[in-house]
Protein backbone atom coordinates (compact mmCIF):
# COMPACT_ATOMS: atom_id res chain seq x y z
CA UNK A 1 0.00 0.00 0.00
CA UNK A 2 2.96 2.42 0.34
CA UNK A 3 2.91 3.12 -3.31
CA UNK A 4 -0.35 5.04 -3.10
CA UNK A 5 0.15 8.42 -3.15
CA UNK A 6 -1.29 9.74 -0.16
CA UNK A 7 -4.17 12.15 -1.35
CA UNK A 8 -5.49 8.96 -3.25
CA UNK A 9 -5.16 7.21 0.23
CA UNK A 10 -7.14 9.88 2.03
CA UNK A 11 -10.08 9.75 -0.70
CA UNK A 12 -9.83 6.11 -0.11
CA UNK A 13 -10.35 6.38 3.21
CA UNK A 14 -12.69 9.56 3.28
CA UNK A 15 -15.04 7.41 0.63
CA UNK A 16 -15.15 4.36 2.89
CA UNK A 17 -16.16 6.34 6.14
CA UNK A 18 -19.03 8.01 4.17
CA UNK A 19 -19.91 4.34 2.77
CA UNK A 20 -19.69 3.08 6.12
CA UNK A 21 -21.82 6.16 7.87
CA UNK A 22 -24.57 6.00 5.37
CA UNK A 23 -24.72 1.84 5.38
CA UNK A 24 -26.02 2.86 9.29
CA UNK A 25 -28.04 5.42 8.53
CA UNK A 26 -29.85 3.23 6.23
CA UNK A 27 -29.93 0.33 7.89
CA UNK A 28 -31.92 2.38 10.91
CA UNK A 29 -34.13 3.68 8.98
CA UNK A 30 -34.78 -0.10 6.98
CA UNK A 31 -34.77 -2.04 10.18
CA UNK A 32 -37.12 0.23 11.98
CA UNK A 33 -40.80 -0.87 12.61
CA UNK A 34 -43.06 1.80 10.90
CA UNK A 35 -40.48 2.12 7.98
CA UNK A 36 -40.22 -2.52 7.71
CA UNK A 37 -44.00 -2.57 8.17
CA UNK A 38 -45.59 0.66 5.60
CA UNK A 39 -42.18 -0.26 3.12
CA UNK A 40 -40.59 -2.91 3.30
CA UNK A 41 -43.11 -5.86 3.94
CA UNK A 42 -45.35 -4.43 1.49
CA UNK A 43 -42.49 -4.06 -0.94
CA UNK A 44 -41.66 -7.56 -0.59
CA UNK A 45 -44.88 -8.89 -0.73
CA UNK A 46 -44.98 -6.83 -4.64
CA UNK A 47 -42.05 -8.92 -5.62
CA UNK A 48 -43.63 -12.18 -4.24
CA UNK A 49 -46.73 -11.53 -6.00
CA UNK A 50 -44.73 -10.61 -9.23
CA UNK A 51 -42.37 -13.83 -9.32
CA UNK A 52 -45.91 -15.54 -8.92
CA UNK A 53 -47.04 -14.33 -11.50
CA UNK A 54 -43.58 -15.05 -13.83
CA UNK A 55 -43.77 -18.14 -12.58
CA UNK A 56 -47.38 -19.11 -13.45
CA UNK A 57 -46.65 -17.53 -16.98
CA UNK A 58 -43.24 -20.08 -17.14
CA UNK A 59 -45.82 -23.46 -16.36
CA UNK A 60 -45.01 -23.22 -12.68
CA UNK A 61 -47.81 -23.77 -10.75
CA UNK A 62 -47.03 -20.86 -7.92
CA UNK A 63 -49.58 -19.67 -5.02
CA UNK A 64 -48.98 -16.15 -3.17
CA UNK A 65 -49.61 -15.25 0.49
CA UNK A 66 -48.18 -12.23 1.64
CA UNK A 67 -45.01 -12.77 1.34
CA UNK A 68 -44.93 -16.59 0.84
CA UNK A 69 -44.94 -18.19 -3.00
CA UNK A 70 -45.94 -21.96 -2.44
CA UNK A 71 -46.35 -24.92 -4.71
CA UNK A 72 -49.13 -27.29 -5.19
CA UNK A 73 -46.34 -29.82 -3.86
CA UNK A 74 -46.15 -28.54 -0.96
CA UNK A 75 -42.56 -26.63 -1.55
CA UNK A 76 -43.32 -23.24 -0.37
CA UNK A 77 -40.00 -20.05 0.03
CA UNK A 78 -40.72 -17.20 1.90
CA UNK A 79 -39.26 -13.76 1.07
CA UNK A 80 -37.69 -12.20 3.64
CA UNK A 81 -35.12 -9.24 4.65
CA UNK A 82 -31.79 -10.50 2.93
CA UNK A 83 -33.59 -11.92 0.09
CA UNK A 84 -35.95 -9.28 -1.59
CA UNK A 85 -32.93 -7.35 -2.52
CA UNK A 86 -33.11 -4.54 -0.28
CA UNK A 87 -29.62 -5.40 1.24
CA UNK A 88 -28.00 -5.29 -2.20
CA UNK A 89 -29.31 -1.98 -3.06
CA UNK A 90 -28.20 -0.25 0.59
CA UNK A 91 -25.02 -1.72 -0.05
CA UNK A 92 -25.21 0.45 -3.89
CA UNK A 93 -26.94 3.09 -2.38
CA UNK A 94 -23.92 3.81 0.00
CA UNK A 95 -22.09 3.47 -1.97
CA UNK A 96 -23.11 5.83 -4.79
CA UNK A 97 -24.06 8.48 -2.33
CA UNK A 98 -20.62 8.42 -0.71
CA UNK A 99 -18.55 8.63 -4.35
CA UNK A 100 -17.79 12.15 -5.29
CA UNK A 101 -20.76 12.97 -8.06
CA UNK A 102 -23.20 15.18 -9.17
CA UNK A 103 -26.59 14.87 -7.64
CA UNK A 104 -28.02 14.43 -11.16
CA UNK A 105 -26.01 11.41 -11.87
CA UNK A 106 -26.56 10.42 -8.42
CA UNK A 107 -29.79 10.56 -8.77
CA UNK A 108 -29.73 8.43 -12.35
CA UNK A 109 -27.30 6.11 -10.71
CA UNK A 110 -29.89 5.42 -7.67
CA UNK A 111 -32.73 4.48 -9.98
CA UNK A 112 -31.32 2.75 -12.84
CA UNK A 113 -29.13 0.27 -10.14
CA UNK A 114 -32.05 -0.12 -7.99
CA UNK A 115 -34.06 -1.11 -11.29
CA UNK A 116 -31.46 -3.87 -12.40
CA UNK A 117 -30.59 -5.28 -8.76
CA UNK A 118 -34.41 -6.45 -8.71
CA UNK A 119 -34.83 -7.74 -11.97
CA UNK A 120 -31.99 -9.54 -11.25
CA UNK A 121 -33.26 -10.34 -7.80
CA UNK A 122 -36.40 -11.65 -9.55
CA UNK A 123 -34.83 -14.49 -11.48
CA UNK A 124 -33.17 -15.09 -8.22
CA UNK A 125 -36.07 -15.94 -6.00
CA UNK A 126 -37.53 -17.10 -9.66
CA UNK A 127 -34.51 -19.60 -10.20
CA UNK A 128 -34.48 -20.49 -6.40
CA UNK A 129 -38.08 -21.98 -6.39
CA UNK A 130 -38.06 -23.88 -9.50
CA UNK A 131 -34.74 -25.50 -7.42
CA UNK A 132 -36.21 -26.37 -4.61
CA UNK A 133 -39.07 -27.74 -6.72
CA UNK A 134 -37.16 -29.59 -9.14
CA UNK A 135 -33.73 -30.08 -7.49
CA UNK A 136 -34.33 -29.58 -3.91
CA UNK A 137 -30.64 -31.04 -2.54
CA UNK A 138 -29.16 -27.92 -4.03
CA UNK A 139 -31.80 -25.70 -2.52
CA UNK A 140 -29.70 -24.45 0.47
CA UNK A 141 -26.11 -24.03 -1.35
CA UNK A 142 -27.66 -22.01 -3.83
CA UNK A 143 -29.76 -20.06 -1.80
CA UNK A 144 -27.27 -19.21 1.03
CA UNK A 145 -23.79 -18.92 -1.21
CA UNK A 146 -24.54 -19.07 -4.57
CA UNK A 147 -27.79 -15.88 -5.85
CA UNK A 148 -26.85 -14.21 -2.89
CA UNK A 149 -23.15 -13.34 -3.53
CA UNK A 150 -23.95 -13.08 -7.53
CA UNK A 151 -26.62 -10.81 -6.60
CA UNK A 152 -24.54 -8.59 -4.15
CA UNK A 153 -21.72 -9.06 -6.72
CA UNK A 154 -24.10 -7.70 -8.97
CA UNK A 155 -24.64 -4.81 -7.52
CA UNK A 156 -20.73 -3.95 -6.15
CA UNK A 157 -19.89 -4.13 -10.40
CA UNK A 158 -22.87 -2.05 -11.32
CA UNK A 159 -21.46 0.88 -8.51
CA UNK A 160 -17.96 0.03 -10.07
CA UNK A 161 -19.06 0.54 -13.79
CA UNK A 162 -21.11 4.12 -12.46
CA UNK A 163 -18.18 5.30 -10.50
CA UNK A 164 -15.55 4.87 -13.54
CA UNK A 165 -18.15 7.33 -15.57
CA UNK A 166 -17.81 9.17 -12.41
CA UNK A 167 -14.20 9.82 -13.30
CA UNK A 168 -14.07 12.66 -15.60
CA UNK A 169 -16.14 14.85 -13.05
CA UNK A 170 -14.22 13.91 -9.85
CA UNK A 171 -10.97 14.98 -11.95
CA UNK A 172 -12.29 18.64 -12.94
CA UNK A 173 -12.98 19.01 -9.45
CA UNK A 174 -9.38 18.18 -8.07
CA UNK A 175 -6.82 20.91 -7.99
CA UNK A 176 -4.89 19.76 -10.93
CA UNK A 177 -8.32 18.83 -13.13
CA UNK A 178 -8.97 22.50 -12.44
CA UNK A 179 -5.39 23.19 -13.85
CA UNK A 180 -5.45 21.17 -16.75
CA UNK A 181 -9.08 22.55 -17.91
CA UNK A 182 -7.51 26.19 -17.29
CA UNK A 183 -4.53 25.62 -19.05
CA UNK A 184 -7.10 23.38 -21.85
CA UNK B 1 -10.89 -1.59 -14.45
CA UNK B 2 -14.14 -3.18 -15.92
CA UNK B 3 -13.62 -4.97 -19.22
CA UNK B 4 -14.15 -8.18 -20.83
CA UNK B 5 -10.52 -9.76 -19.21
CA UNK B 6 -11.52 -8.24 -15.92
CA UNK B 7 -15.14 -10.35 -15.62
CA UNK B 8 -12.82 -13.27 -16.74
CA UNK B 9 -10.89 -12.77 -14.00
CA UNK B 10 -13.81 -12.37 -11.79
CA UNK B 11 -15.77 -14.99 -12.93
CA UNK B 12 -12.94 -17.45 -12.65
CA UNK B 13 -11.94 -16.30 -9.36
CA UNK B 14 -15.84 -16.52 -8.13
CA UNK B 15 -15.65 -20.59 -9.42
CA UNK B 16 -12.38 -21.39 -7.31
CA UNK B 17 -13.43 -19.15 -4.20
CA UNK B 18 -16.99 -21.35 -4.25
CA UNK B 19 -15.04 -24.96 -5.03
CA UNK B 20 -12.63 -24.00 -2.08
CA UNK B 21 -15.68 -22.52 0.01
CA UNK B 22 -17.44 -25.76 -0.46
CA UNK B 23 -13.88 -27.73 0.41
CA UNK B 24 -12.96 -26.13 3.64
CA UNK B 25 -16.02 -24.02 5.10
CA UNK B 26 -16.40 -26.99 7.45
CA UNK B 27 -12.12 -25.94 9.20
CA UNK B 28 -13.08 -22.46 8.76
CA UNK B 29 -16.04 -23.17 10.98
CA UNK B 30 -14.32 -24.83 13.68
CA UNK B 31 -11.83 -22.27 13.36
CA UNK B 32 -14.29 -19.26 14.01
CA UNK B 33 -16.14 -21.09 16.23
CA UNK B 34 -12.81 -21.64 18.79
CA UNK B 35 -11.68 -18.25 18.47
CA UNK B 36 -15.33 -16.86 19.27
CA UNK B 37 -15.95 -19.15 22.28
CA UNK B 38 -12.11 -18.25 23.12
CA UNK B 39 -13.41 -14.58 23.23
CA UNK B 40 -16.86 -15.41 24.69
CA UNK B 41 -15.16 -16.73 27.89
CA UNK B 42 -12.51 -14.15 28.54
CA UNK B 43 -15.98 -12.17 29.68
CA UNK B 44 -17.51 -15.29 31.27
CA UNK B 45 -17.29 -16.28 34.81
CA UNK B 46 -17.57 -19.16 35.01
CA UNK B 47 -16.69 -19.93 31.48
CA UNK B 48 -19.23 -21.77 30.12
CA UNK B 49 -20.11 -21.41 26.51
CA UNK B 50 -19.17 -23.88 23.96
CA UNK B 51 -19.40 -23.54 20.32
CA UNK B 52 -19.09 -26.84 18.56
CA UNK B 53 -20.01 -27.49 14.96
CA UNK B 54 -22.04 -29.82 13.63
CA UNK B 55 -21.86 -32.13 10.15
CA UNK B 56 -25.49 -30.10 9.53
CA UNK B 57 -23.85 -26.60 8.82
CA UNK B 58 -24.75 -25.25 12.30
CA UNK B 59 -23.00 -24.36 15.15
CA UNK B 60 -23.98 -25.63 18.14
CA UNK B 61 -24.43 -23.74 21.06
CA UNK B 62 -23.64 -25.21 24.29
CA UNK B 63 -23.61 -24.27 28.06
CA UNK B 64 -22.36 -26.23 31.12
CA UNK B 65 -25.16 -25.05 32.81
CA UNK B 66 -27.94 -25.66 30.25
CA UNK B 67 -29.78 -28.82 31.44
CA UNK B 68 -28.69 -31.94 30.09
CA UNK B 69 -31.68 -33.15 28.21
CA UNK B 70 -32.45 -29.74 26.78
CA UNK B 71 -31.53 -28.98 22.90
CA UNK B 72 -29.05 -26.71 21.64
CA UNK B 73 -29.72 -23.37 19.56
CA UNK B 74 -28.05 -23.97 16.39
CA UNK B 75 -26.51 -21.32 14.50
CA UNK B 76 -26.05 -21.23 10.76
CA UNK B 77 -22.54 -20.97 10.33
CA UNK B 78 -22.55 -20.58 6.14
CA UNK B 79 -24.63 -17.82 6.55
CA UNK B 80 -21.68 -15.79 8.62
CA UNK B 81 -18.87 -16.80 6.07
CA UNK B 82 -20.27 -17.35 2.91
CA UNK B 83 -18.93 -13.97 1.85
CA UNK B 84 -15.26 -15.17 1.43
CA UNK B 85 -16.39 -15.84 -1.61
CA UNK B 86 -17.18 -12.24 -2.45
CA UNK B 87 -13.76 -11.57 -0.99
CA UNK B 88 -12.09 -13.59 -3.71
CA UNK B 89 -14.25 -12.54 -6.56
CA UNK B 90 -13.43 -8.71 -5.75
CA UNK B 91 -9.39 -9.59 -5.63
CA UNK B 92 -9.69 -11.34 -8.55
CA UNK B 93 -10.98 -8.46 -10.74
CA UNK B 94 -7.59 -6.43 -10.83
CA UNK B 95 -5.42 -6.75 -12.56
CA UNK B 96 -2.02 -9.22 -12.23
CA UNK B 97 -3.67 -11.29 -9.36
CA UNK B 98 -1.60 -13.37 -8.37
CA UNK B 99 1.69 -10.95 -7.94
CA UNK B 100 3.13 -10.88 -4.55
CA UNK B 101 1.83 -7.82 -3.42
CA UNK B 102 -1.71 -8.41 -4.39
CA UNK B 103 -2.04 -11.99 -2.89
CA UNK B 104 -0.28 -10.12 0.49
CA UNK B 105 -2.68 -7.92 0.71
CA UNK B 106 -5.54 -10.32 0.00
CA UNK B 107 -4.32 -12.39 3.00
CA UNK B 108 -4.47 -8.89 5.27
CA UNK B 109 -8.13 -8.69 3.71
CA UNK B 110 -8.83 -12.13 4.55
CA UNK B 111 -7.26 -12.01 7.98
CA UNK B 112 -9.69 -9.41 8.89
CA UNK B 113 -12.76 -10.71 7.25
CA UNK B 114 -11.98 -13.88 9.60
CA UNK B 115 -11.91 -11.12 12.72
CA UNK B 116 -15.51 -10.27 11.19
CA UNK B 117 -16.69 -13.60 11.23
CA UNK B 118 -15.27 -13.87 14.73
CA UNK B 119 -17.23 -10.97 16.23
CA UNK B 120 -20.53 -11.82 14.12
CA UNK B 121 -20.41 -15.67 15.24
CA UNK B 122 -20.11 -13.38 19.04
CA UNK B 123 -22.93 -11.22 18.69
CA UNK B 124 -25.21 -13.73 17.33
CA UNK B 125 -24.83 -15.57 20.46
CA UNK B 126 -25.04 -13.25 22.60
CA UNK B 127 -28.46 -12.20 20.82
CA UNK B 128 -29.53 -15.78 21.46
CA UNK B 129 -28.63 -15.28 24.89
CA UNK B 130 -30.53 -12.15 24.99
CA UNK B 131 -33.44 -12.44 23.67
CA UNK B 132 -34.17 -16.49 22.71
CA UNK B 133 -33.65 -18.17 26.53
CA UNK B 134 -37.06 -16.30 28.11
CA UNK B 135 -36.85 -16.08 31.96
CA UNK B 136 -33.20 -16.44 32.21
CA UNK B 137 -32.14 -14.29 29.15
CA UNK B 138 -34.37 -11.41 30.92
CA UNK B 139 -32.70 -12.16 34.60
CA UNK B 140 -28.91 -11.27 32.52
CA UNK B 141 -29.53 -9.06 29.84
CA UNK B 142 -30.92 -5.65 30.48
CA UNK B 143 -32.96 -3.79 27.55
CA UNK B 144 -30.19 -1.95 26.41
CA UNK B 145 -27.52 -5.06 26.33
CA UNK B 146 -30.39 -6.60 24.53
CA UNK B 147 -30.90 -4.36 21.63
CA UNK B 148 -27.32 -4.47 21.59
CA UNK B 149 -26.45 -7.56 21.06
CA UNK B 150 -29.83 -8.31 18.76
CA UNK B 151 -28.93 -5.46 16.54
CA UNK B 152 -25.37 -5.53 15.71
CA UNK B 153 -26.19 -9.22 14.75
CA UNK B 154 -29.25 -8.07 12.87
CA UNK B 155 -26.86 -5.53 11.15
CA UNK B 156 -24.82 -8.09 10.13
CA UNK B 157 -27.40 -10.28 8.69
CA UNK B 158 -28.90 -7.45 6.68
CA UNK B 159 -25.93 -5.37 5.49
CA UNK B 160 -22.38 -6.01 7.45
CA UNK B 161 -21.69 -9.16 5.86
CA UNK B 162 -22.13 -8.34 1.85
CA UNK B 163 -20.43 -4.51 2.73
CA UNK B 164 -17.14 -6.27 4.72
CA UNK B 165 -16.16 -7.73 1.99
CA UNK B 166 -16.54 -4.92 -0.31
CA UNK B 167 -15.06 -2.27 2.39
CA UNK B 168 -11.94 -4.54 2.90
CA UNK B 169 -11.58 -4.65 -0.69
CA UNK B 170 -11.67 -1.36 -1.55
CA UNK B 171 -9.46 -1.01 1.66
CA UNK B 172 -6.91 -3.55 1.19
CA UNK B 173 -7.20 -4.39 -2.27
CA UNK B 174 -8.03 -1.52 -4.59
CA UNK B 175 -5.22 0.77 -5.96
CA UNK B 176 -5.96 3.99 -6.33
CA UNK B 177 -3.20 4.12 -9.79
CA UNK B 178 -5.72 1.48 -10.94
CA UNK B 179 -8.65 3.28 -10.93
CA UNK B 180 -8.03 5.97 -12.98
CA UNK B 181 -9.34 6.46 -15.88
CA UNK B 182 -7.28 5.10 -18.74
CA UNK B 183 -5.10 7.92 -20.58
CA UNK B 184 -6.09 7.62 -24.13
CA UNK B 185 -3.22 6.44 -26.59
CA UNK B 186 -1.46 9.22 -27.98
CA UNK B 187 -0.41 8.47 -31.54
CA UNK B 188 2.97 8.36 -31.55
CA UNK B 189 4.53 10.64 -33.80
CA UNK B 190 6.88 9.35 -36.87
CA UNK B 191 9.89 11.29 -36.55
CA UNK B 192 11.15 12.63 -39.25
CA UNK B 193 14.59 13.06 -40.04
Amino acid sequence: MSDVPVSARRRSVGFLLRFVALLLVFYLIVASHPVNDAVIVPFTAAIATVSGKLLNALGEKAEVIGTEIRSPSSFGVNIENGCNGVETALLFGSAVLAFPATWKRRLIGLLLGFAAIQVLNLVRVITLFWIGIHRPALFNSSHTVIWQSVVVLFGVLLFLLWAARQRPFSAERSPTGRERSRKG
Amino acid sequence: MLNGRAALRGLTGFLLALAFWFGFSRPYERAIAATAQALTNLFESPDVTRLEPSDKGEILLDRRDFPPGSARPGLPGPDIHFNFVLLVTLFALERRPLTGGHVARFLAAAAALFLVHVLALVFQLHSVYATSLGAWSRANYGAVARNFWAAGFHFYQIAGRFAAPFALWWFFGRREEEAQPERPRRRKKKRRG
